[in-house]
């Protein structure tokens, strides 16, 4: 029965008002900064640096120079757990259009990439490419004026004795990445798209009226586009192809020292934190002690009038949670407002700030206060325990 | 204050007591020989200061640690009283009132709450009428809101009587429940905590220096005297062989 128990408490906390309002300042004293700091970690941490981390294109690892790779080697390397996608690539000097066309716009831009891709591929959150259809990247959407739906035309050039040869295709655009993922001028589009464009341009039997129709695949390609599955894999992965006798090079070449960068904070602020939280503890747990010896007189009465030893202990328990709460509620009504003002003073990109706090983070908090509430109360449980009845008789 | 007579022929023994003392400061013991109530009579620690009056009602009210003597004997309410016994089995707010010599009360609850504290403890409801009466009969019916800071040190004294009063114990203990008191308004008050203790059918053993006037004039003492024995000193009390007084 912790109802009368539980009553006591808070009444004497509320009658003790101005004690029960200095410790839960003090309380926001630690919890404040600590805070703060944890909100400066996320706002850095997890949407910057957050971002560059979790960005796939950060995982990629490009191959350098061409190689003959036969589907074995795609089996094998597409079986490997630190492999989180892989498609088979052409000669690099095929992998572009001269040229892409929105006639409904009549816009035009030269020289496009061309990128394979496939189902799994890591940039595109959609529908997979398919021959003839493909994604564009926000930079080619806005020169073309084309969004998802609309049909661009191809056109792929090659000389044959000294004359120039255009061969064309349309393509319906059926995505468009979003530039944070792609800046650049980009065609995704499916392998067997790309390897029509190879073959145009390296064998003349290909001619602009059949270079489209499906032929038998190559028995090997000469590149591959490969992301590791996360940015810890990478080294790994390198590790793996360097084995192998191939040439790769990470397209972040700054990922190790990002994970370590976050690593190594989260590292710092664990320690702030349990230091912080440590000093909070020994602090409520000296002054849930100071409340028994001011109150001692009254828990040896509430002895003497028949209450049980493990009724009277759950009144520093209550009094410890409630103060708790107290303080983590007033703590957020301190610094959110000046969350905000900082994240008003520090310029950000749309959607991230410098400092946020989650309400993962605030529950978190509250929990890591409950128990710091509990375990700080121990000290005042034992010194409850050891009031007796006749203390009553006895005082002044 | 009639009806005189001997404790030992009472079928309801409400207290049975032998051979009960602590050492109260090295050297010196308070020991009850032997003390016996039954339900509605009254008997009067009278001693001068000092001689462990209080320490008596501690012990009586098995709050005080025991110092082991032979054929010791420790009854409230047909309960076996020992240091492992749970004061909820003998001294619940229907066996045992206390009023404190300090009138302690709980300075953060009013003084209706500060009354009805030892019935809600024990998980029980108070007789609403039977607490109306008690607050009205000591004149506190205005003052039930108010805190124990907010009262005079007579009104906590009969909030204190009010408190161990409410649960209509088998048993009062009155620790110089009238020292705080006017002098104008002891007799007052001692005719109310008779008065109340018979409507509750309490027996009592009041500690008082001060009770040779008044309404306890003529209550039965308990026999005391000192005793020094290979130098250890002990303060005695006991009612072998004497009467105690039967509230009407």
């Amino acid at each position: 029965m912790v109802r009368i128990p539980a009553m006591l408490a808070l009444r004497e906390l509320r009658h003790d008002w101005q004690s029960a309002m200095c410790f839960v300042a003090a309380l926001a004293g630690v919890l404040g900064p600590l805070l703060i700091i944890l909100a400066l970690k996320n706002g850095i941490i997890g949407t910057m640096v957050g971002r560059l981390i979790e960005d796939p294109s950060n995982r990629e690892i490009l191959a350098i120079g061409a190689e003959q790779h036969d589907a074995a080697f795609f089996a094998a390397l597409g079986a490997r757990q630190d492999v989180g996608f892989i498609v088979p690539a052409t000669r690099s000097i095929n992998t572009s259009a001269n040229a892409v066309r929105h006639e409904a716009q009549r816009k035009l831009e030269r020289a496009v990439p061309l990128i394979p891709s496939a189902a799994g591929d890591p940039l595109i959150d959609g529908e997979a490419v398919a021959p003839g259809r493909v994604w564009v990247s926000d930079k080619l959407a806005q020169d073309l004026s084309v969004s998802a739906g609309d049909t661009v035309d191809m056109i792929v050039g090659r000389e044959v004795d000294g004359q120039r040869e255009n061969a064309r295709r349309d393509l319906q655009v059926i995505g468009v990445l979003p530039p944070e993922i792609w800046p650049r001028p980009a065609i995704f589009l499916s392998l067997p798209d790309l390897l029509a464009v190879e073959r145009f341009r390296d064998d003349l039997t290909s001619n602009p009226a059949n270079w489209t129709d499906p032929v038998a695949e190559p028995e090997t390609y000469a590149s591959f586009r490969l992301y590791a599955r996360s940015l810890e894999d990478i080294g790994t992965l390198s590790a793996h192809l360097a084995e192998q006798g191939l040439q790769s090079r990470p397209r972040a070449e700054n990922a190790a020292l990002l994970l370590s960068f976050r690593r190594n904070l989260n590292i710092l602020f664990t320690a702030i934190a349990a230091l912080a939280m440590f000093g909070f503890w020994a602090a409520m747990s000296a002054n849930l002690r100071g409340m028994v010896e001011r109150q001692r007189i009254i828990f040896s009465l509430f002895s003497m009038l028949t209450m049980p030893d493990r009724q009277r202990c759950v009144i520093p328990v209550v009094q410890s949670l409630a103060l708790v709460l107290g303080g983590v509620i007033a703590t957020l009504i301190i610094i959110l407002p000046f969350l905000m003002a900082i994240n008003a003073t520090f310029e950000t990109a749309p959607g991230e700030s410098v400092a946020r706090l989650y309400a993962g983070d605030v529950f978190a908090t509250l929990v890591l206060g409950a128990v710091t509430a509990v375990t700080a109360a121990i000290w005042a449980v034992f010194a409850v325990r050891n009031v007796e009845p006749q203390e009553v008789l006895t005082h002044a | 204050m009639g009806g005189l007579r001997l404790s030992s022929d009472a079928p309801d023994t409400v207290l049975s007591i032998r051979n009960l003392g602590i050492e109260r400061a090295p050297g010196f013991f308070v020991v009850i020989e032997e003390l016996e109530l039954s339900a509605g009579e009254t008997i009067v620690l009278d001693a001068v200061s000092g001689a462990g009056k209080s320490t008596a009602l501690g012990l009586i009210a098995g709050a005080l640690p025991l110092t082991d003597l032979p054929d010791m004997l420790h009854l409230i309410g047909g309960v076996t009283v020992t240091p492992d016994t749970p004061r909820a089995e003998f001294a619940g707010p229907d066996k045992l009132g206390f009023v404190l010599q300090t009138n302690t009360l709980v300075p953060y609850l009013s003084l209706q709450e500060n009354i009805e504290l030892p019935v809600r403890v024990a998980g029980q409801v108070p007789d609403a009428e039977w607490q109306d009466h008690l607050i009205r009969a000591m004149g506190l019916r205005d003052l039930t809101a108010r805190k124990p800071g907010q009262l005079s040190v007579g009104q906590r004294q009969r909030a204190s009587v009010a408190r161990a009063l409410l649960g209509q114990p088998a048993l009062l203990l009155l620790d110089e429940p009238v020292s705080a008191l006017d002098p104008a308004n002891v007799a007052e008050v001692e005719g109310l905590i008779v008065h109340l203790a018979a409507e509750a059918g309490s027996a009592v053993v009041l500690a008082s220096h001060q009770a040779q006037t008044g309404e306890f004039a003529d209550t039965p003492r308990a026999d005391h005297r000192l005793l020094d024995h290979q130098g250890q000193s002990y303060s005695i009390f006991s009612t072998a062989g004497r009467a105690a007084a039967r509230v009407a």
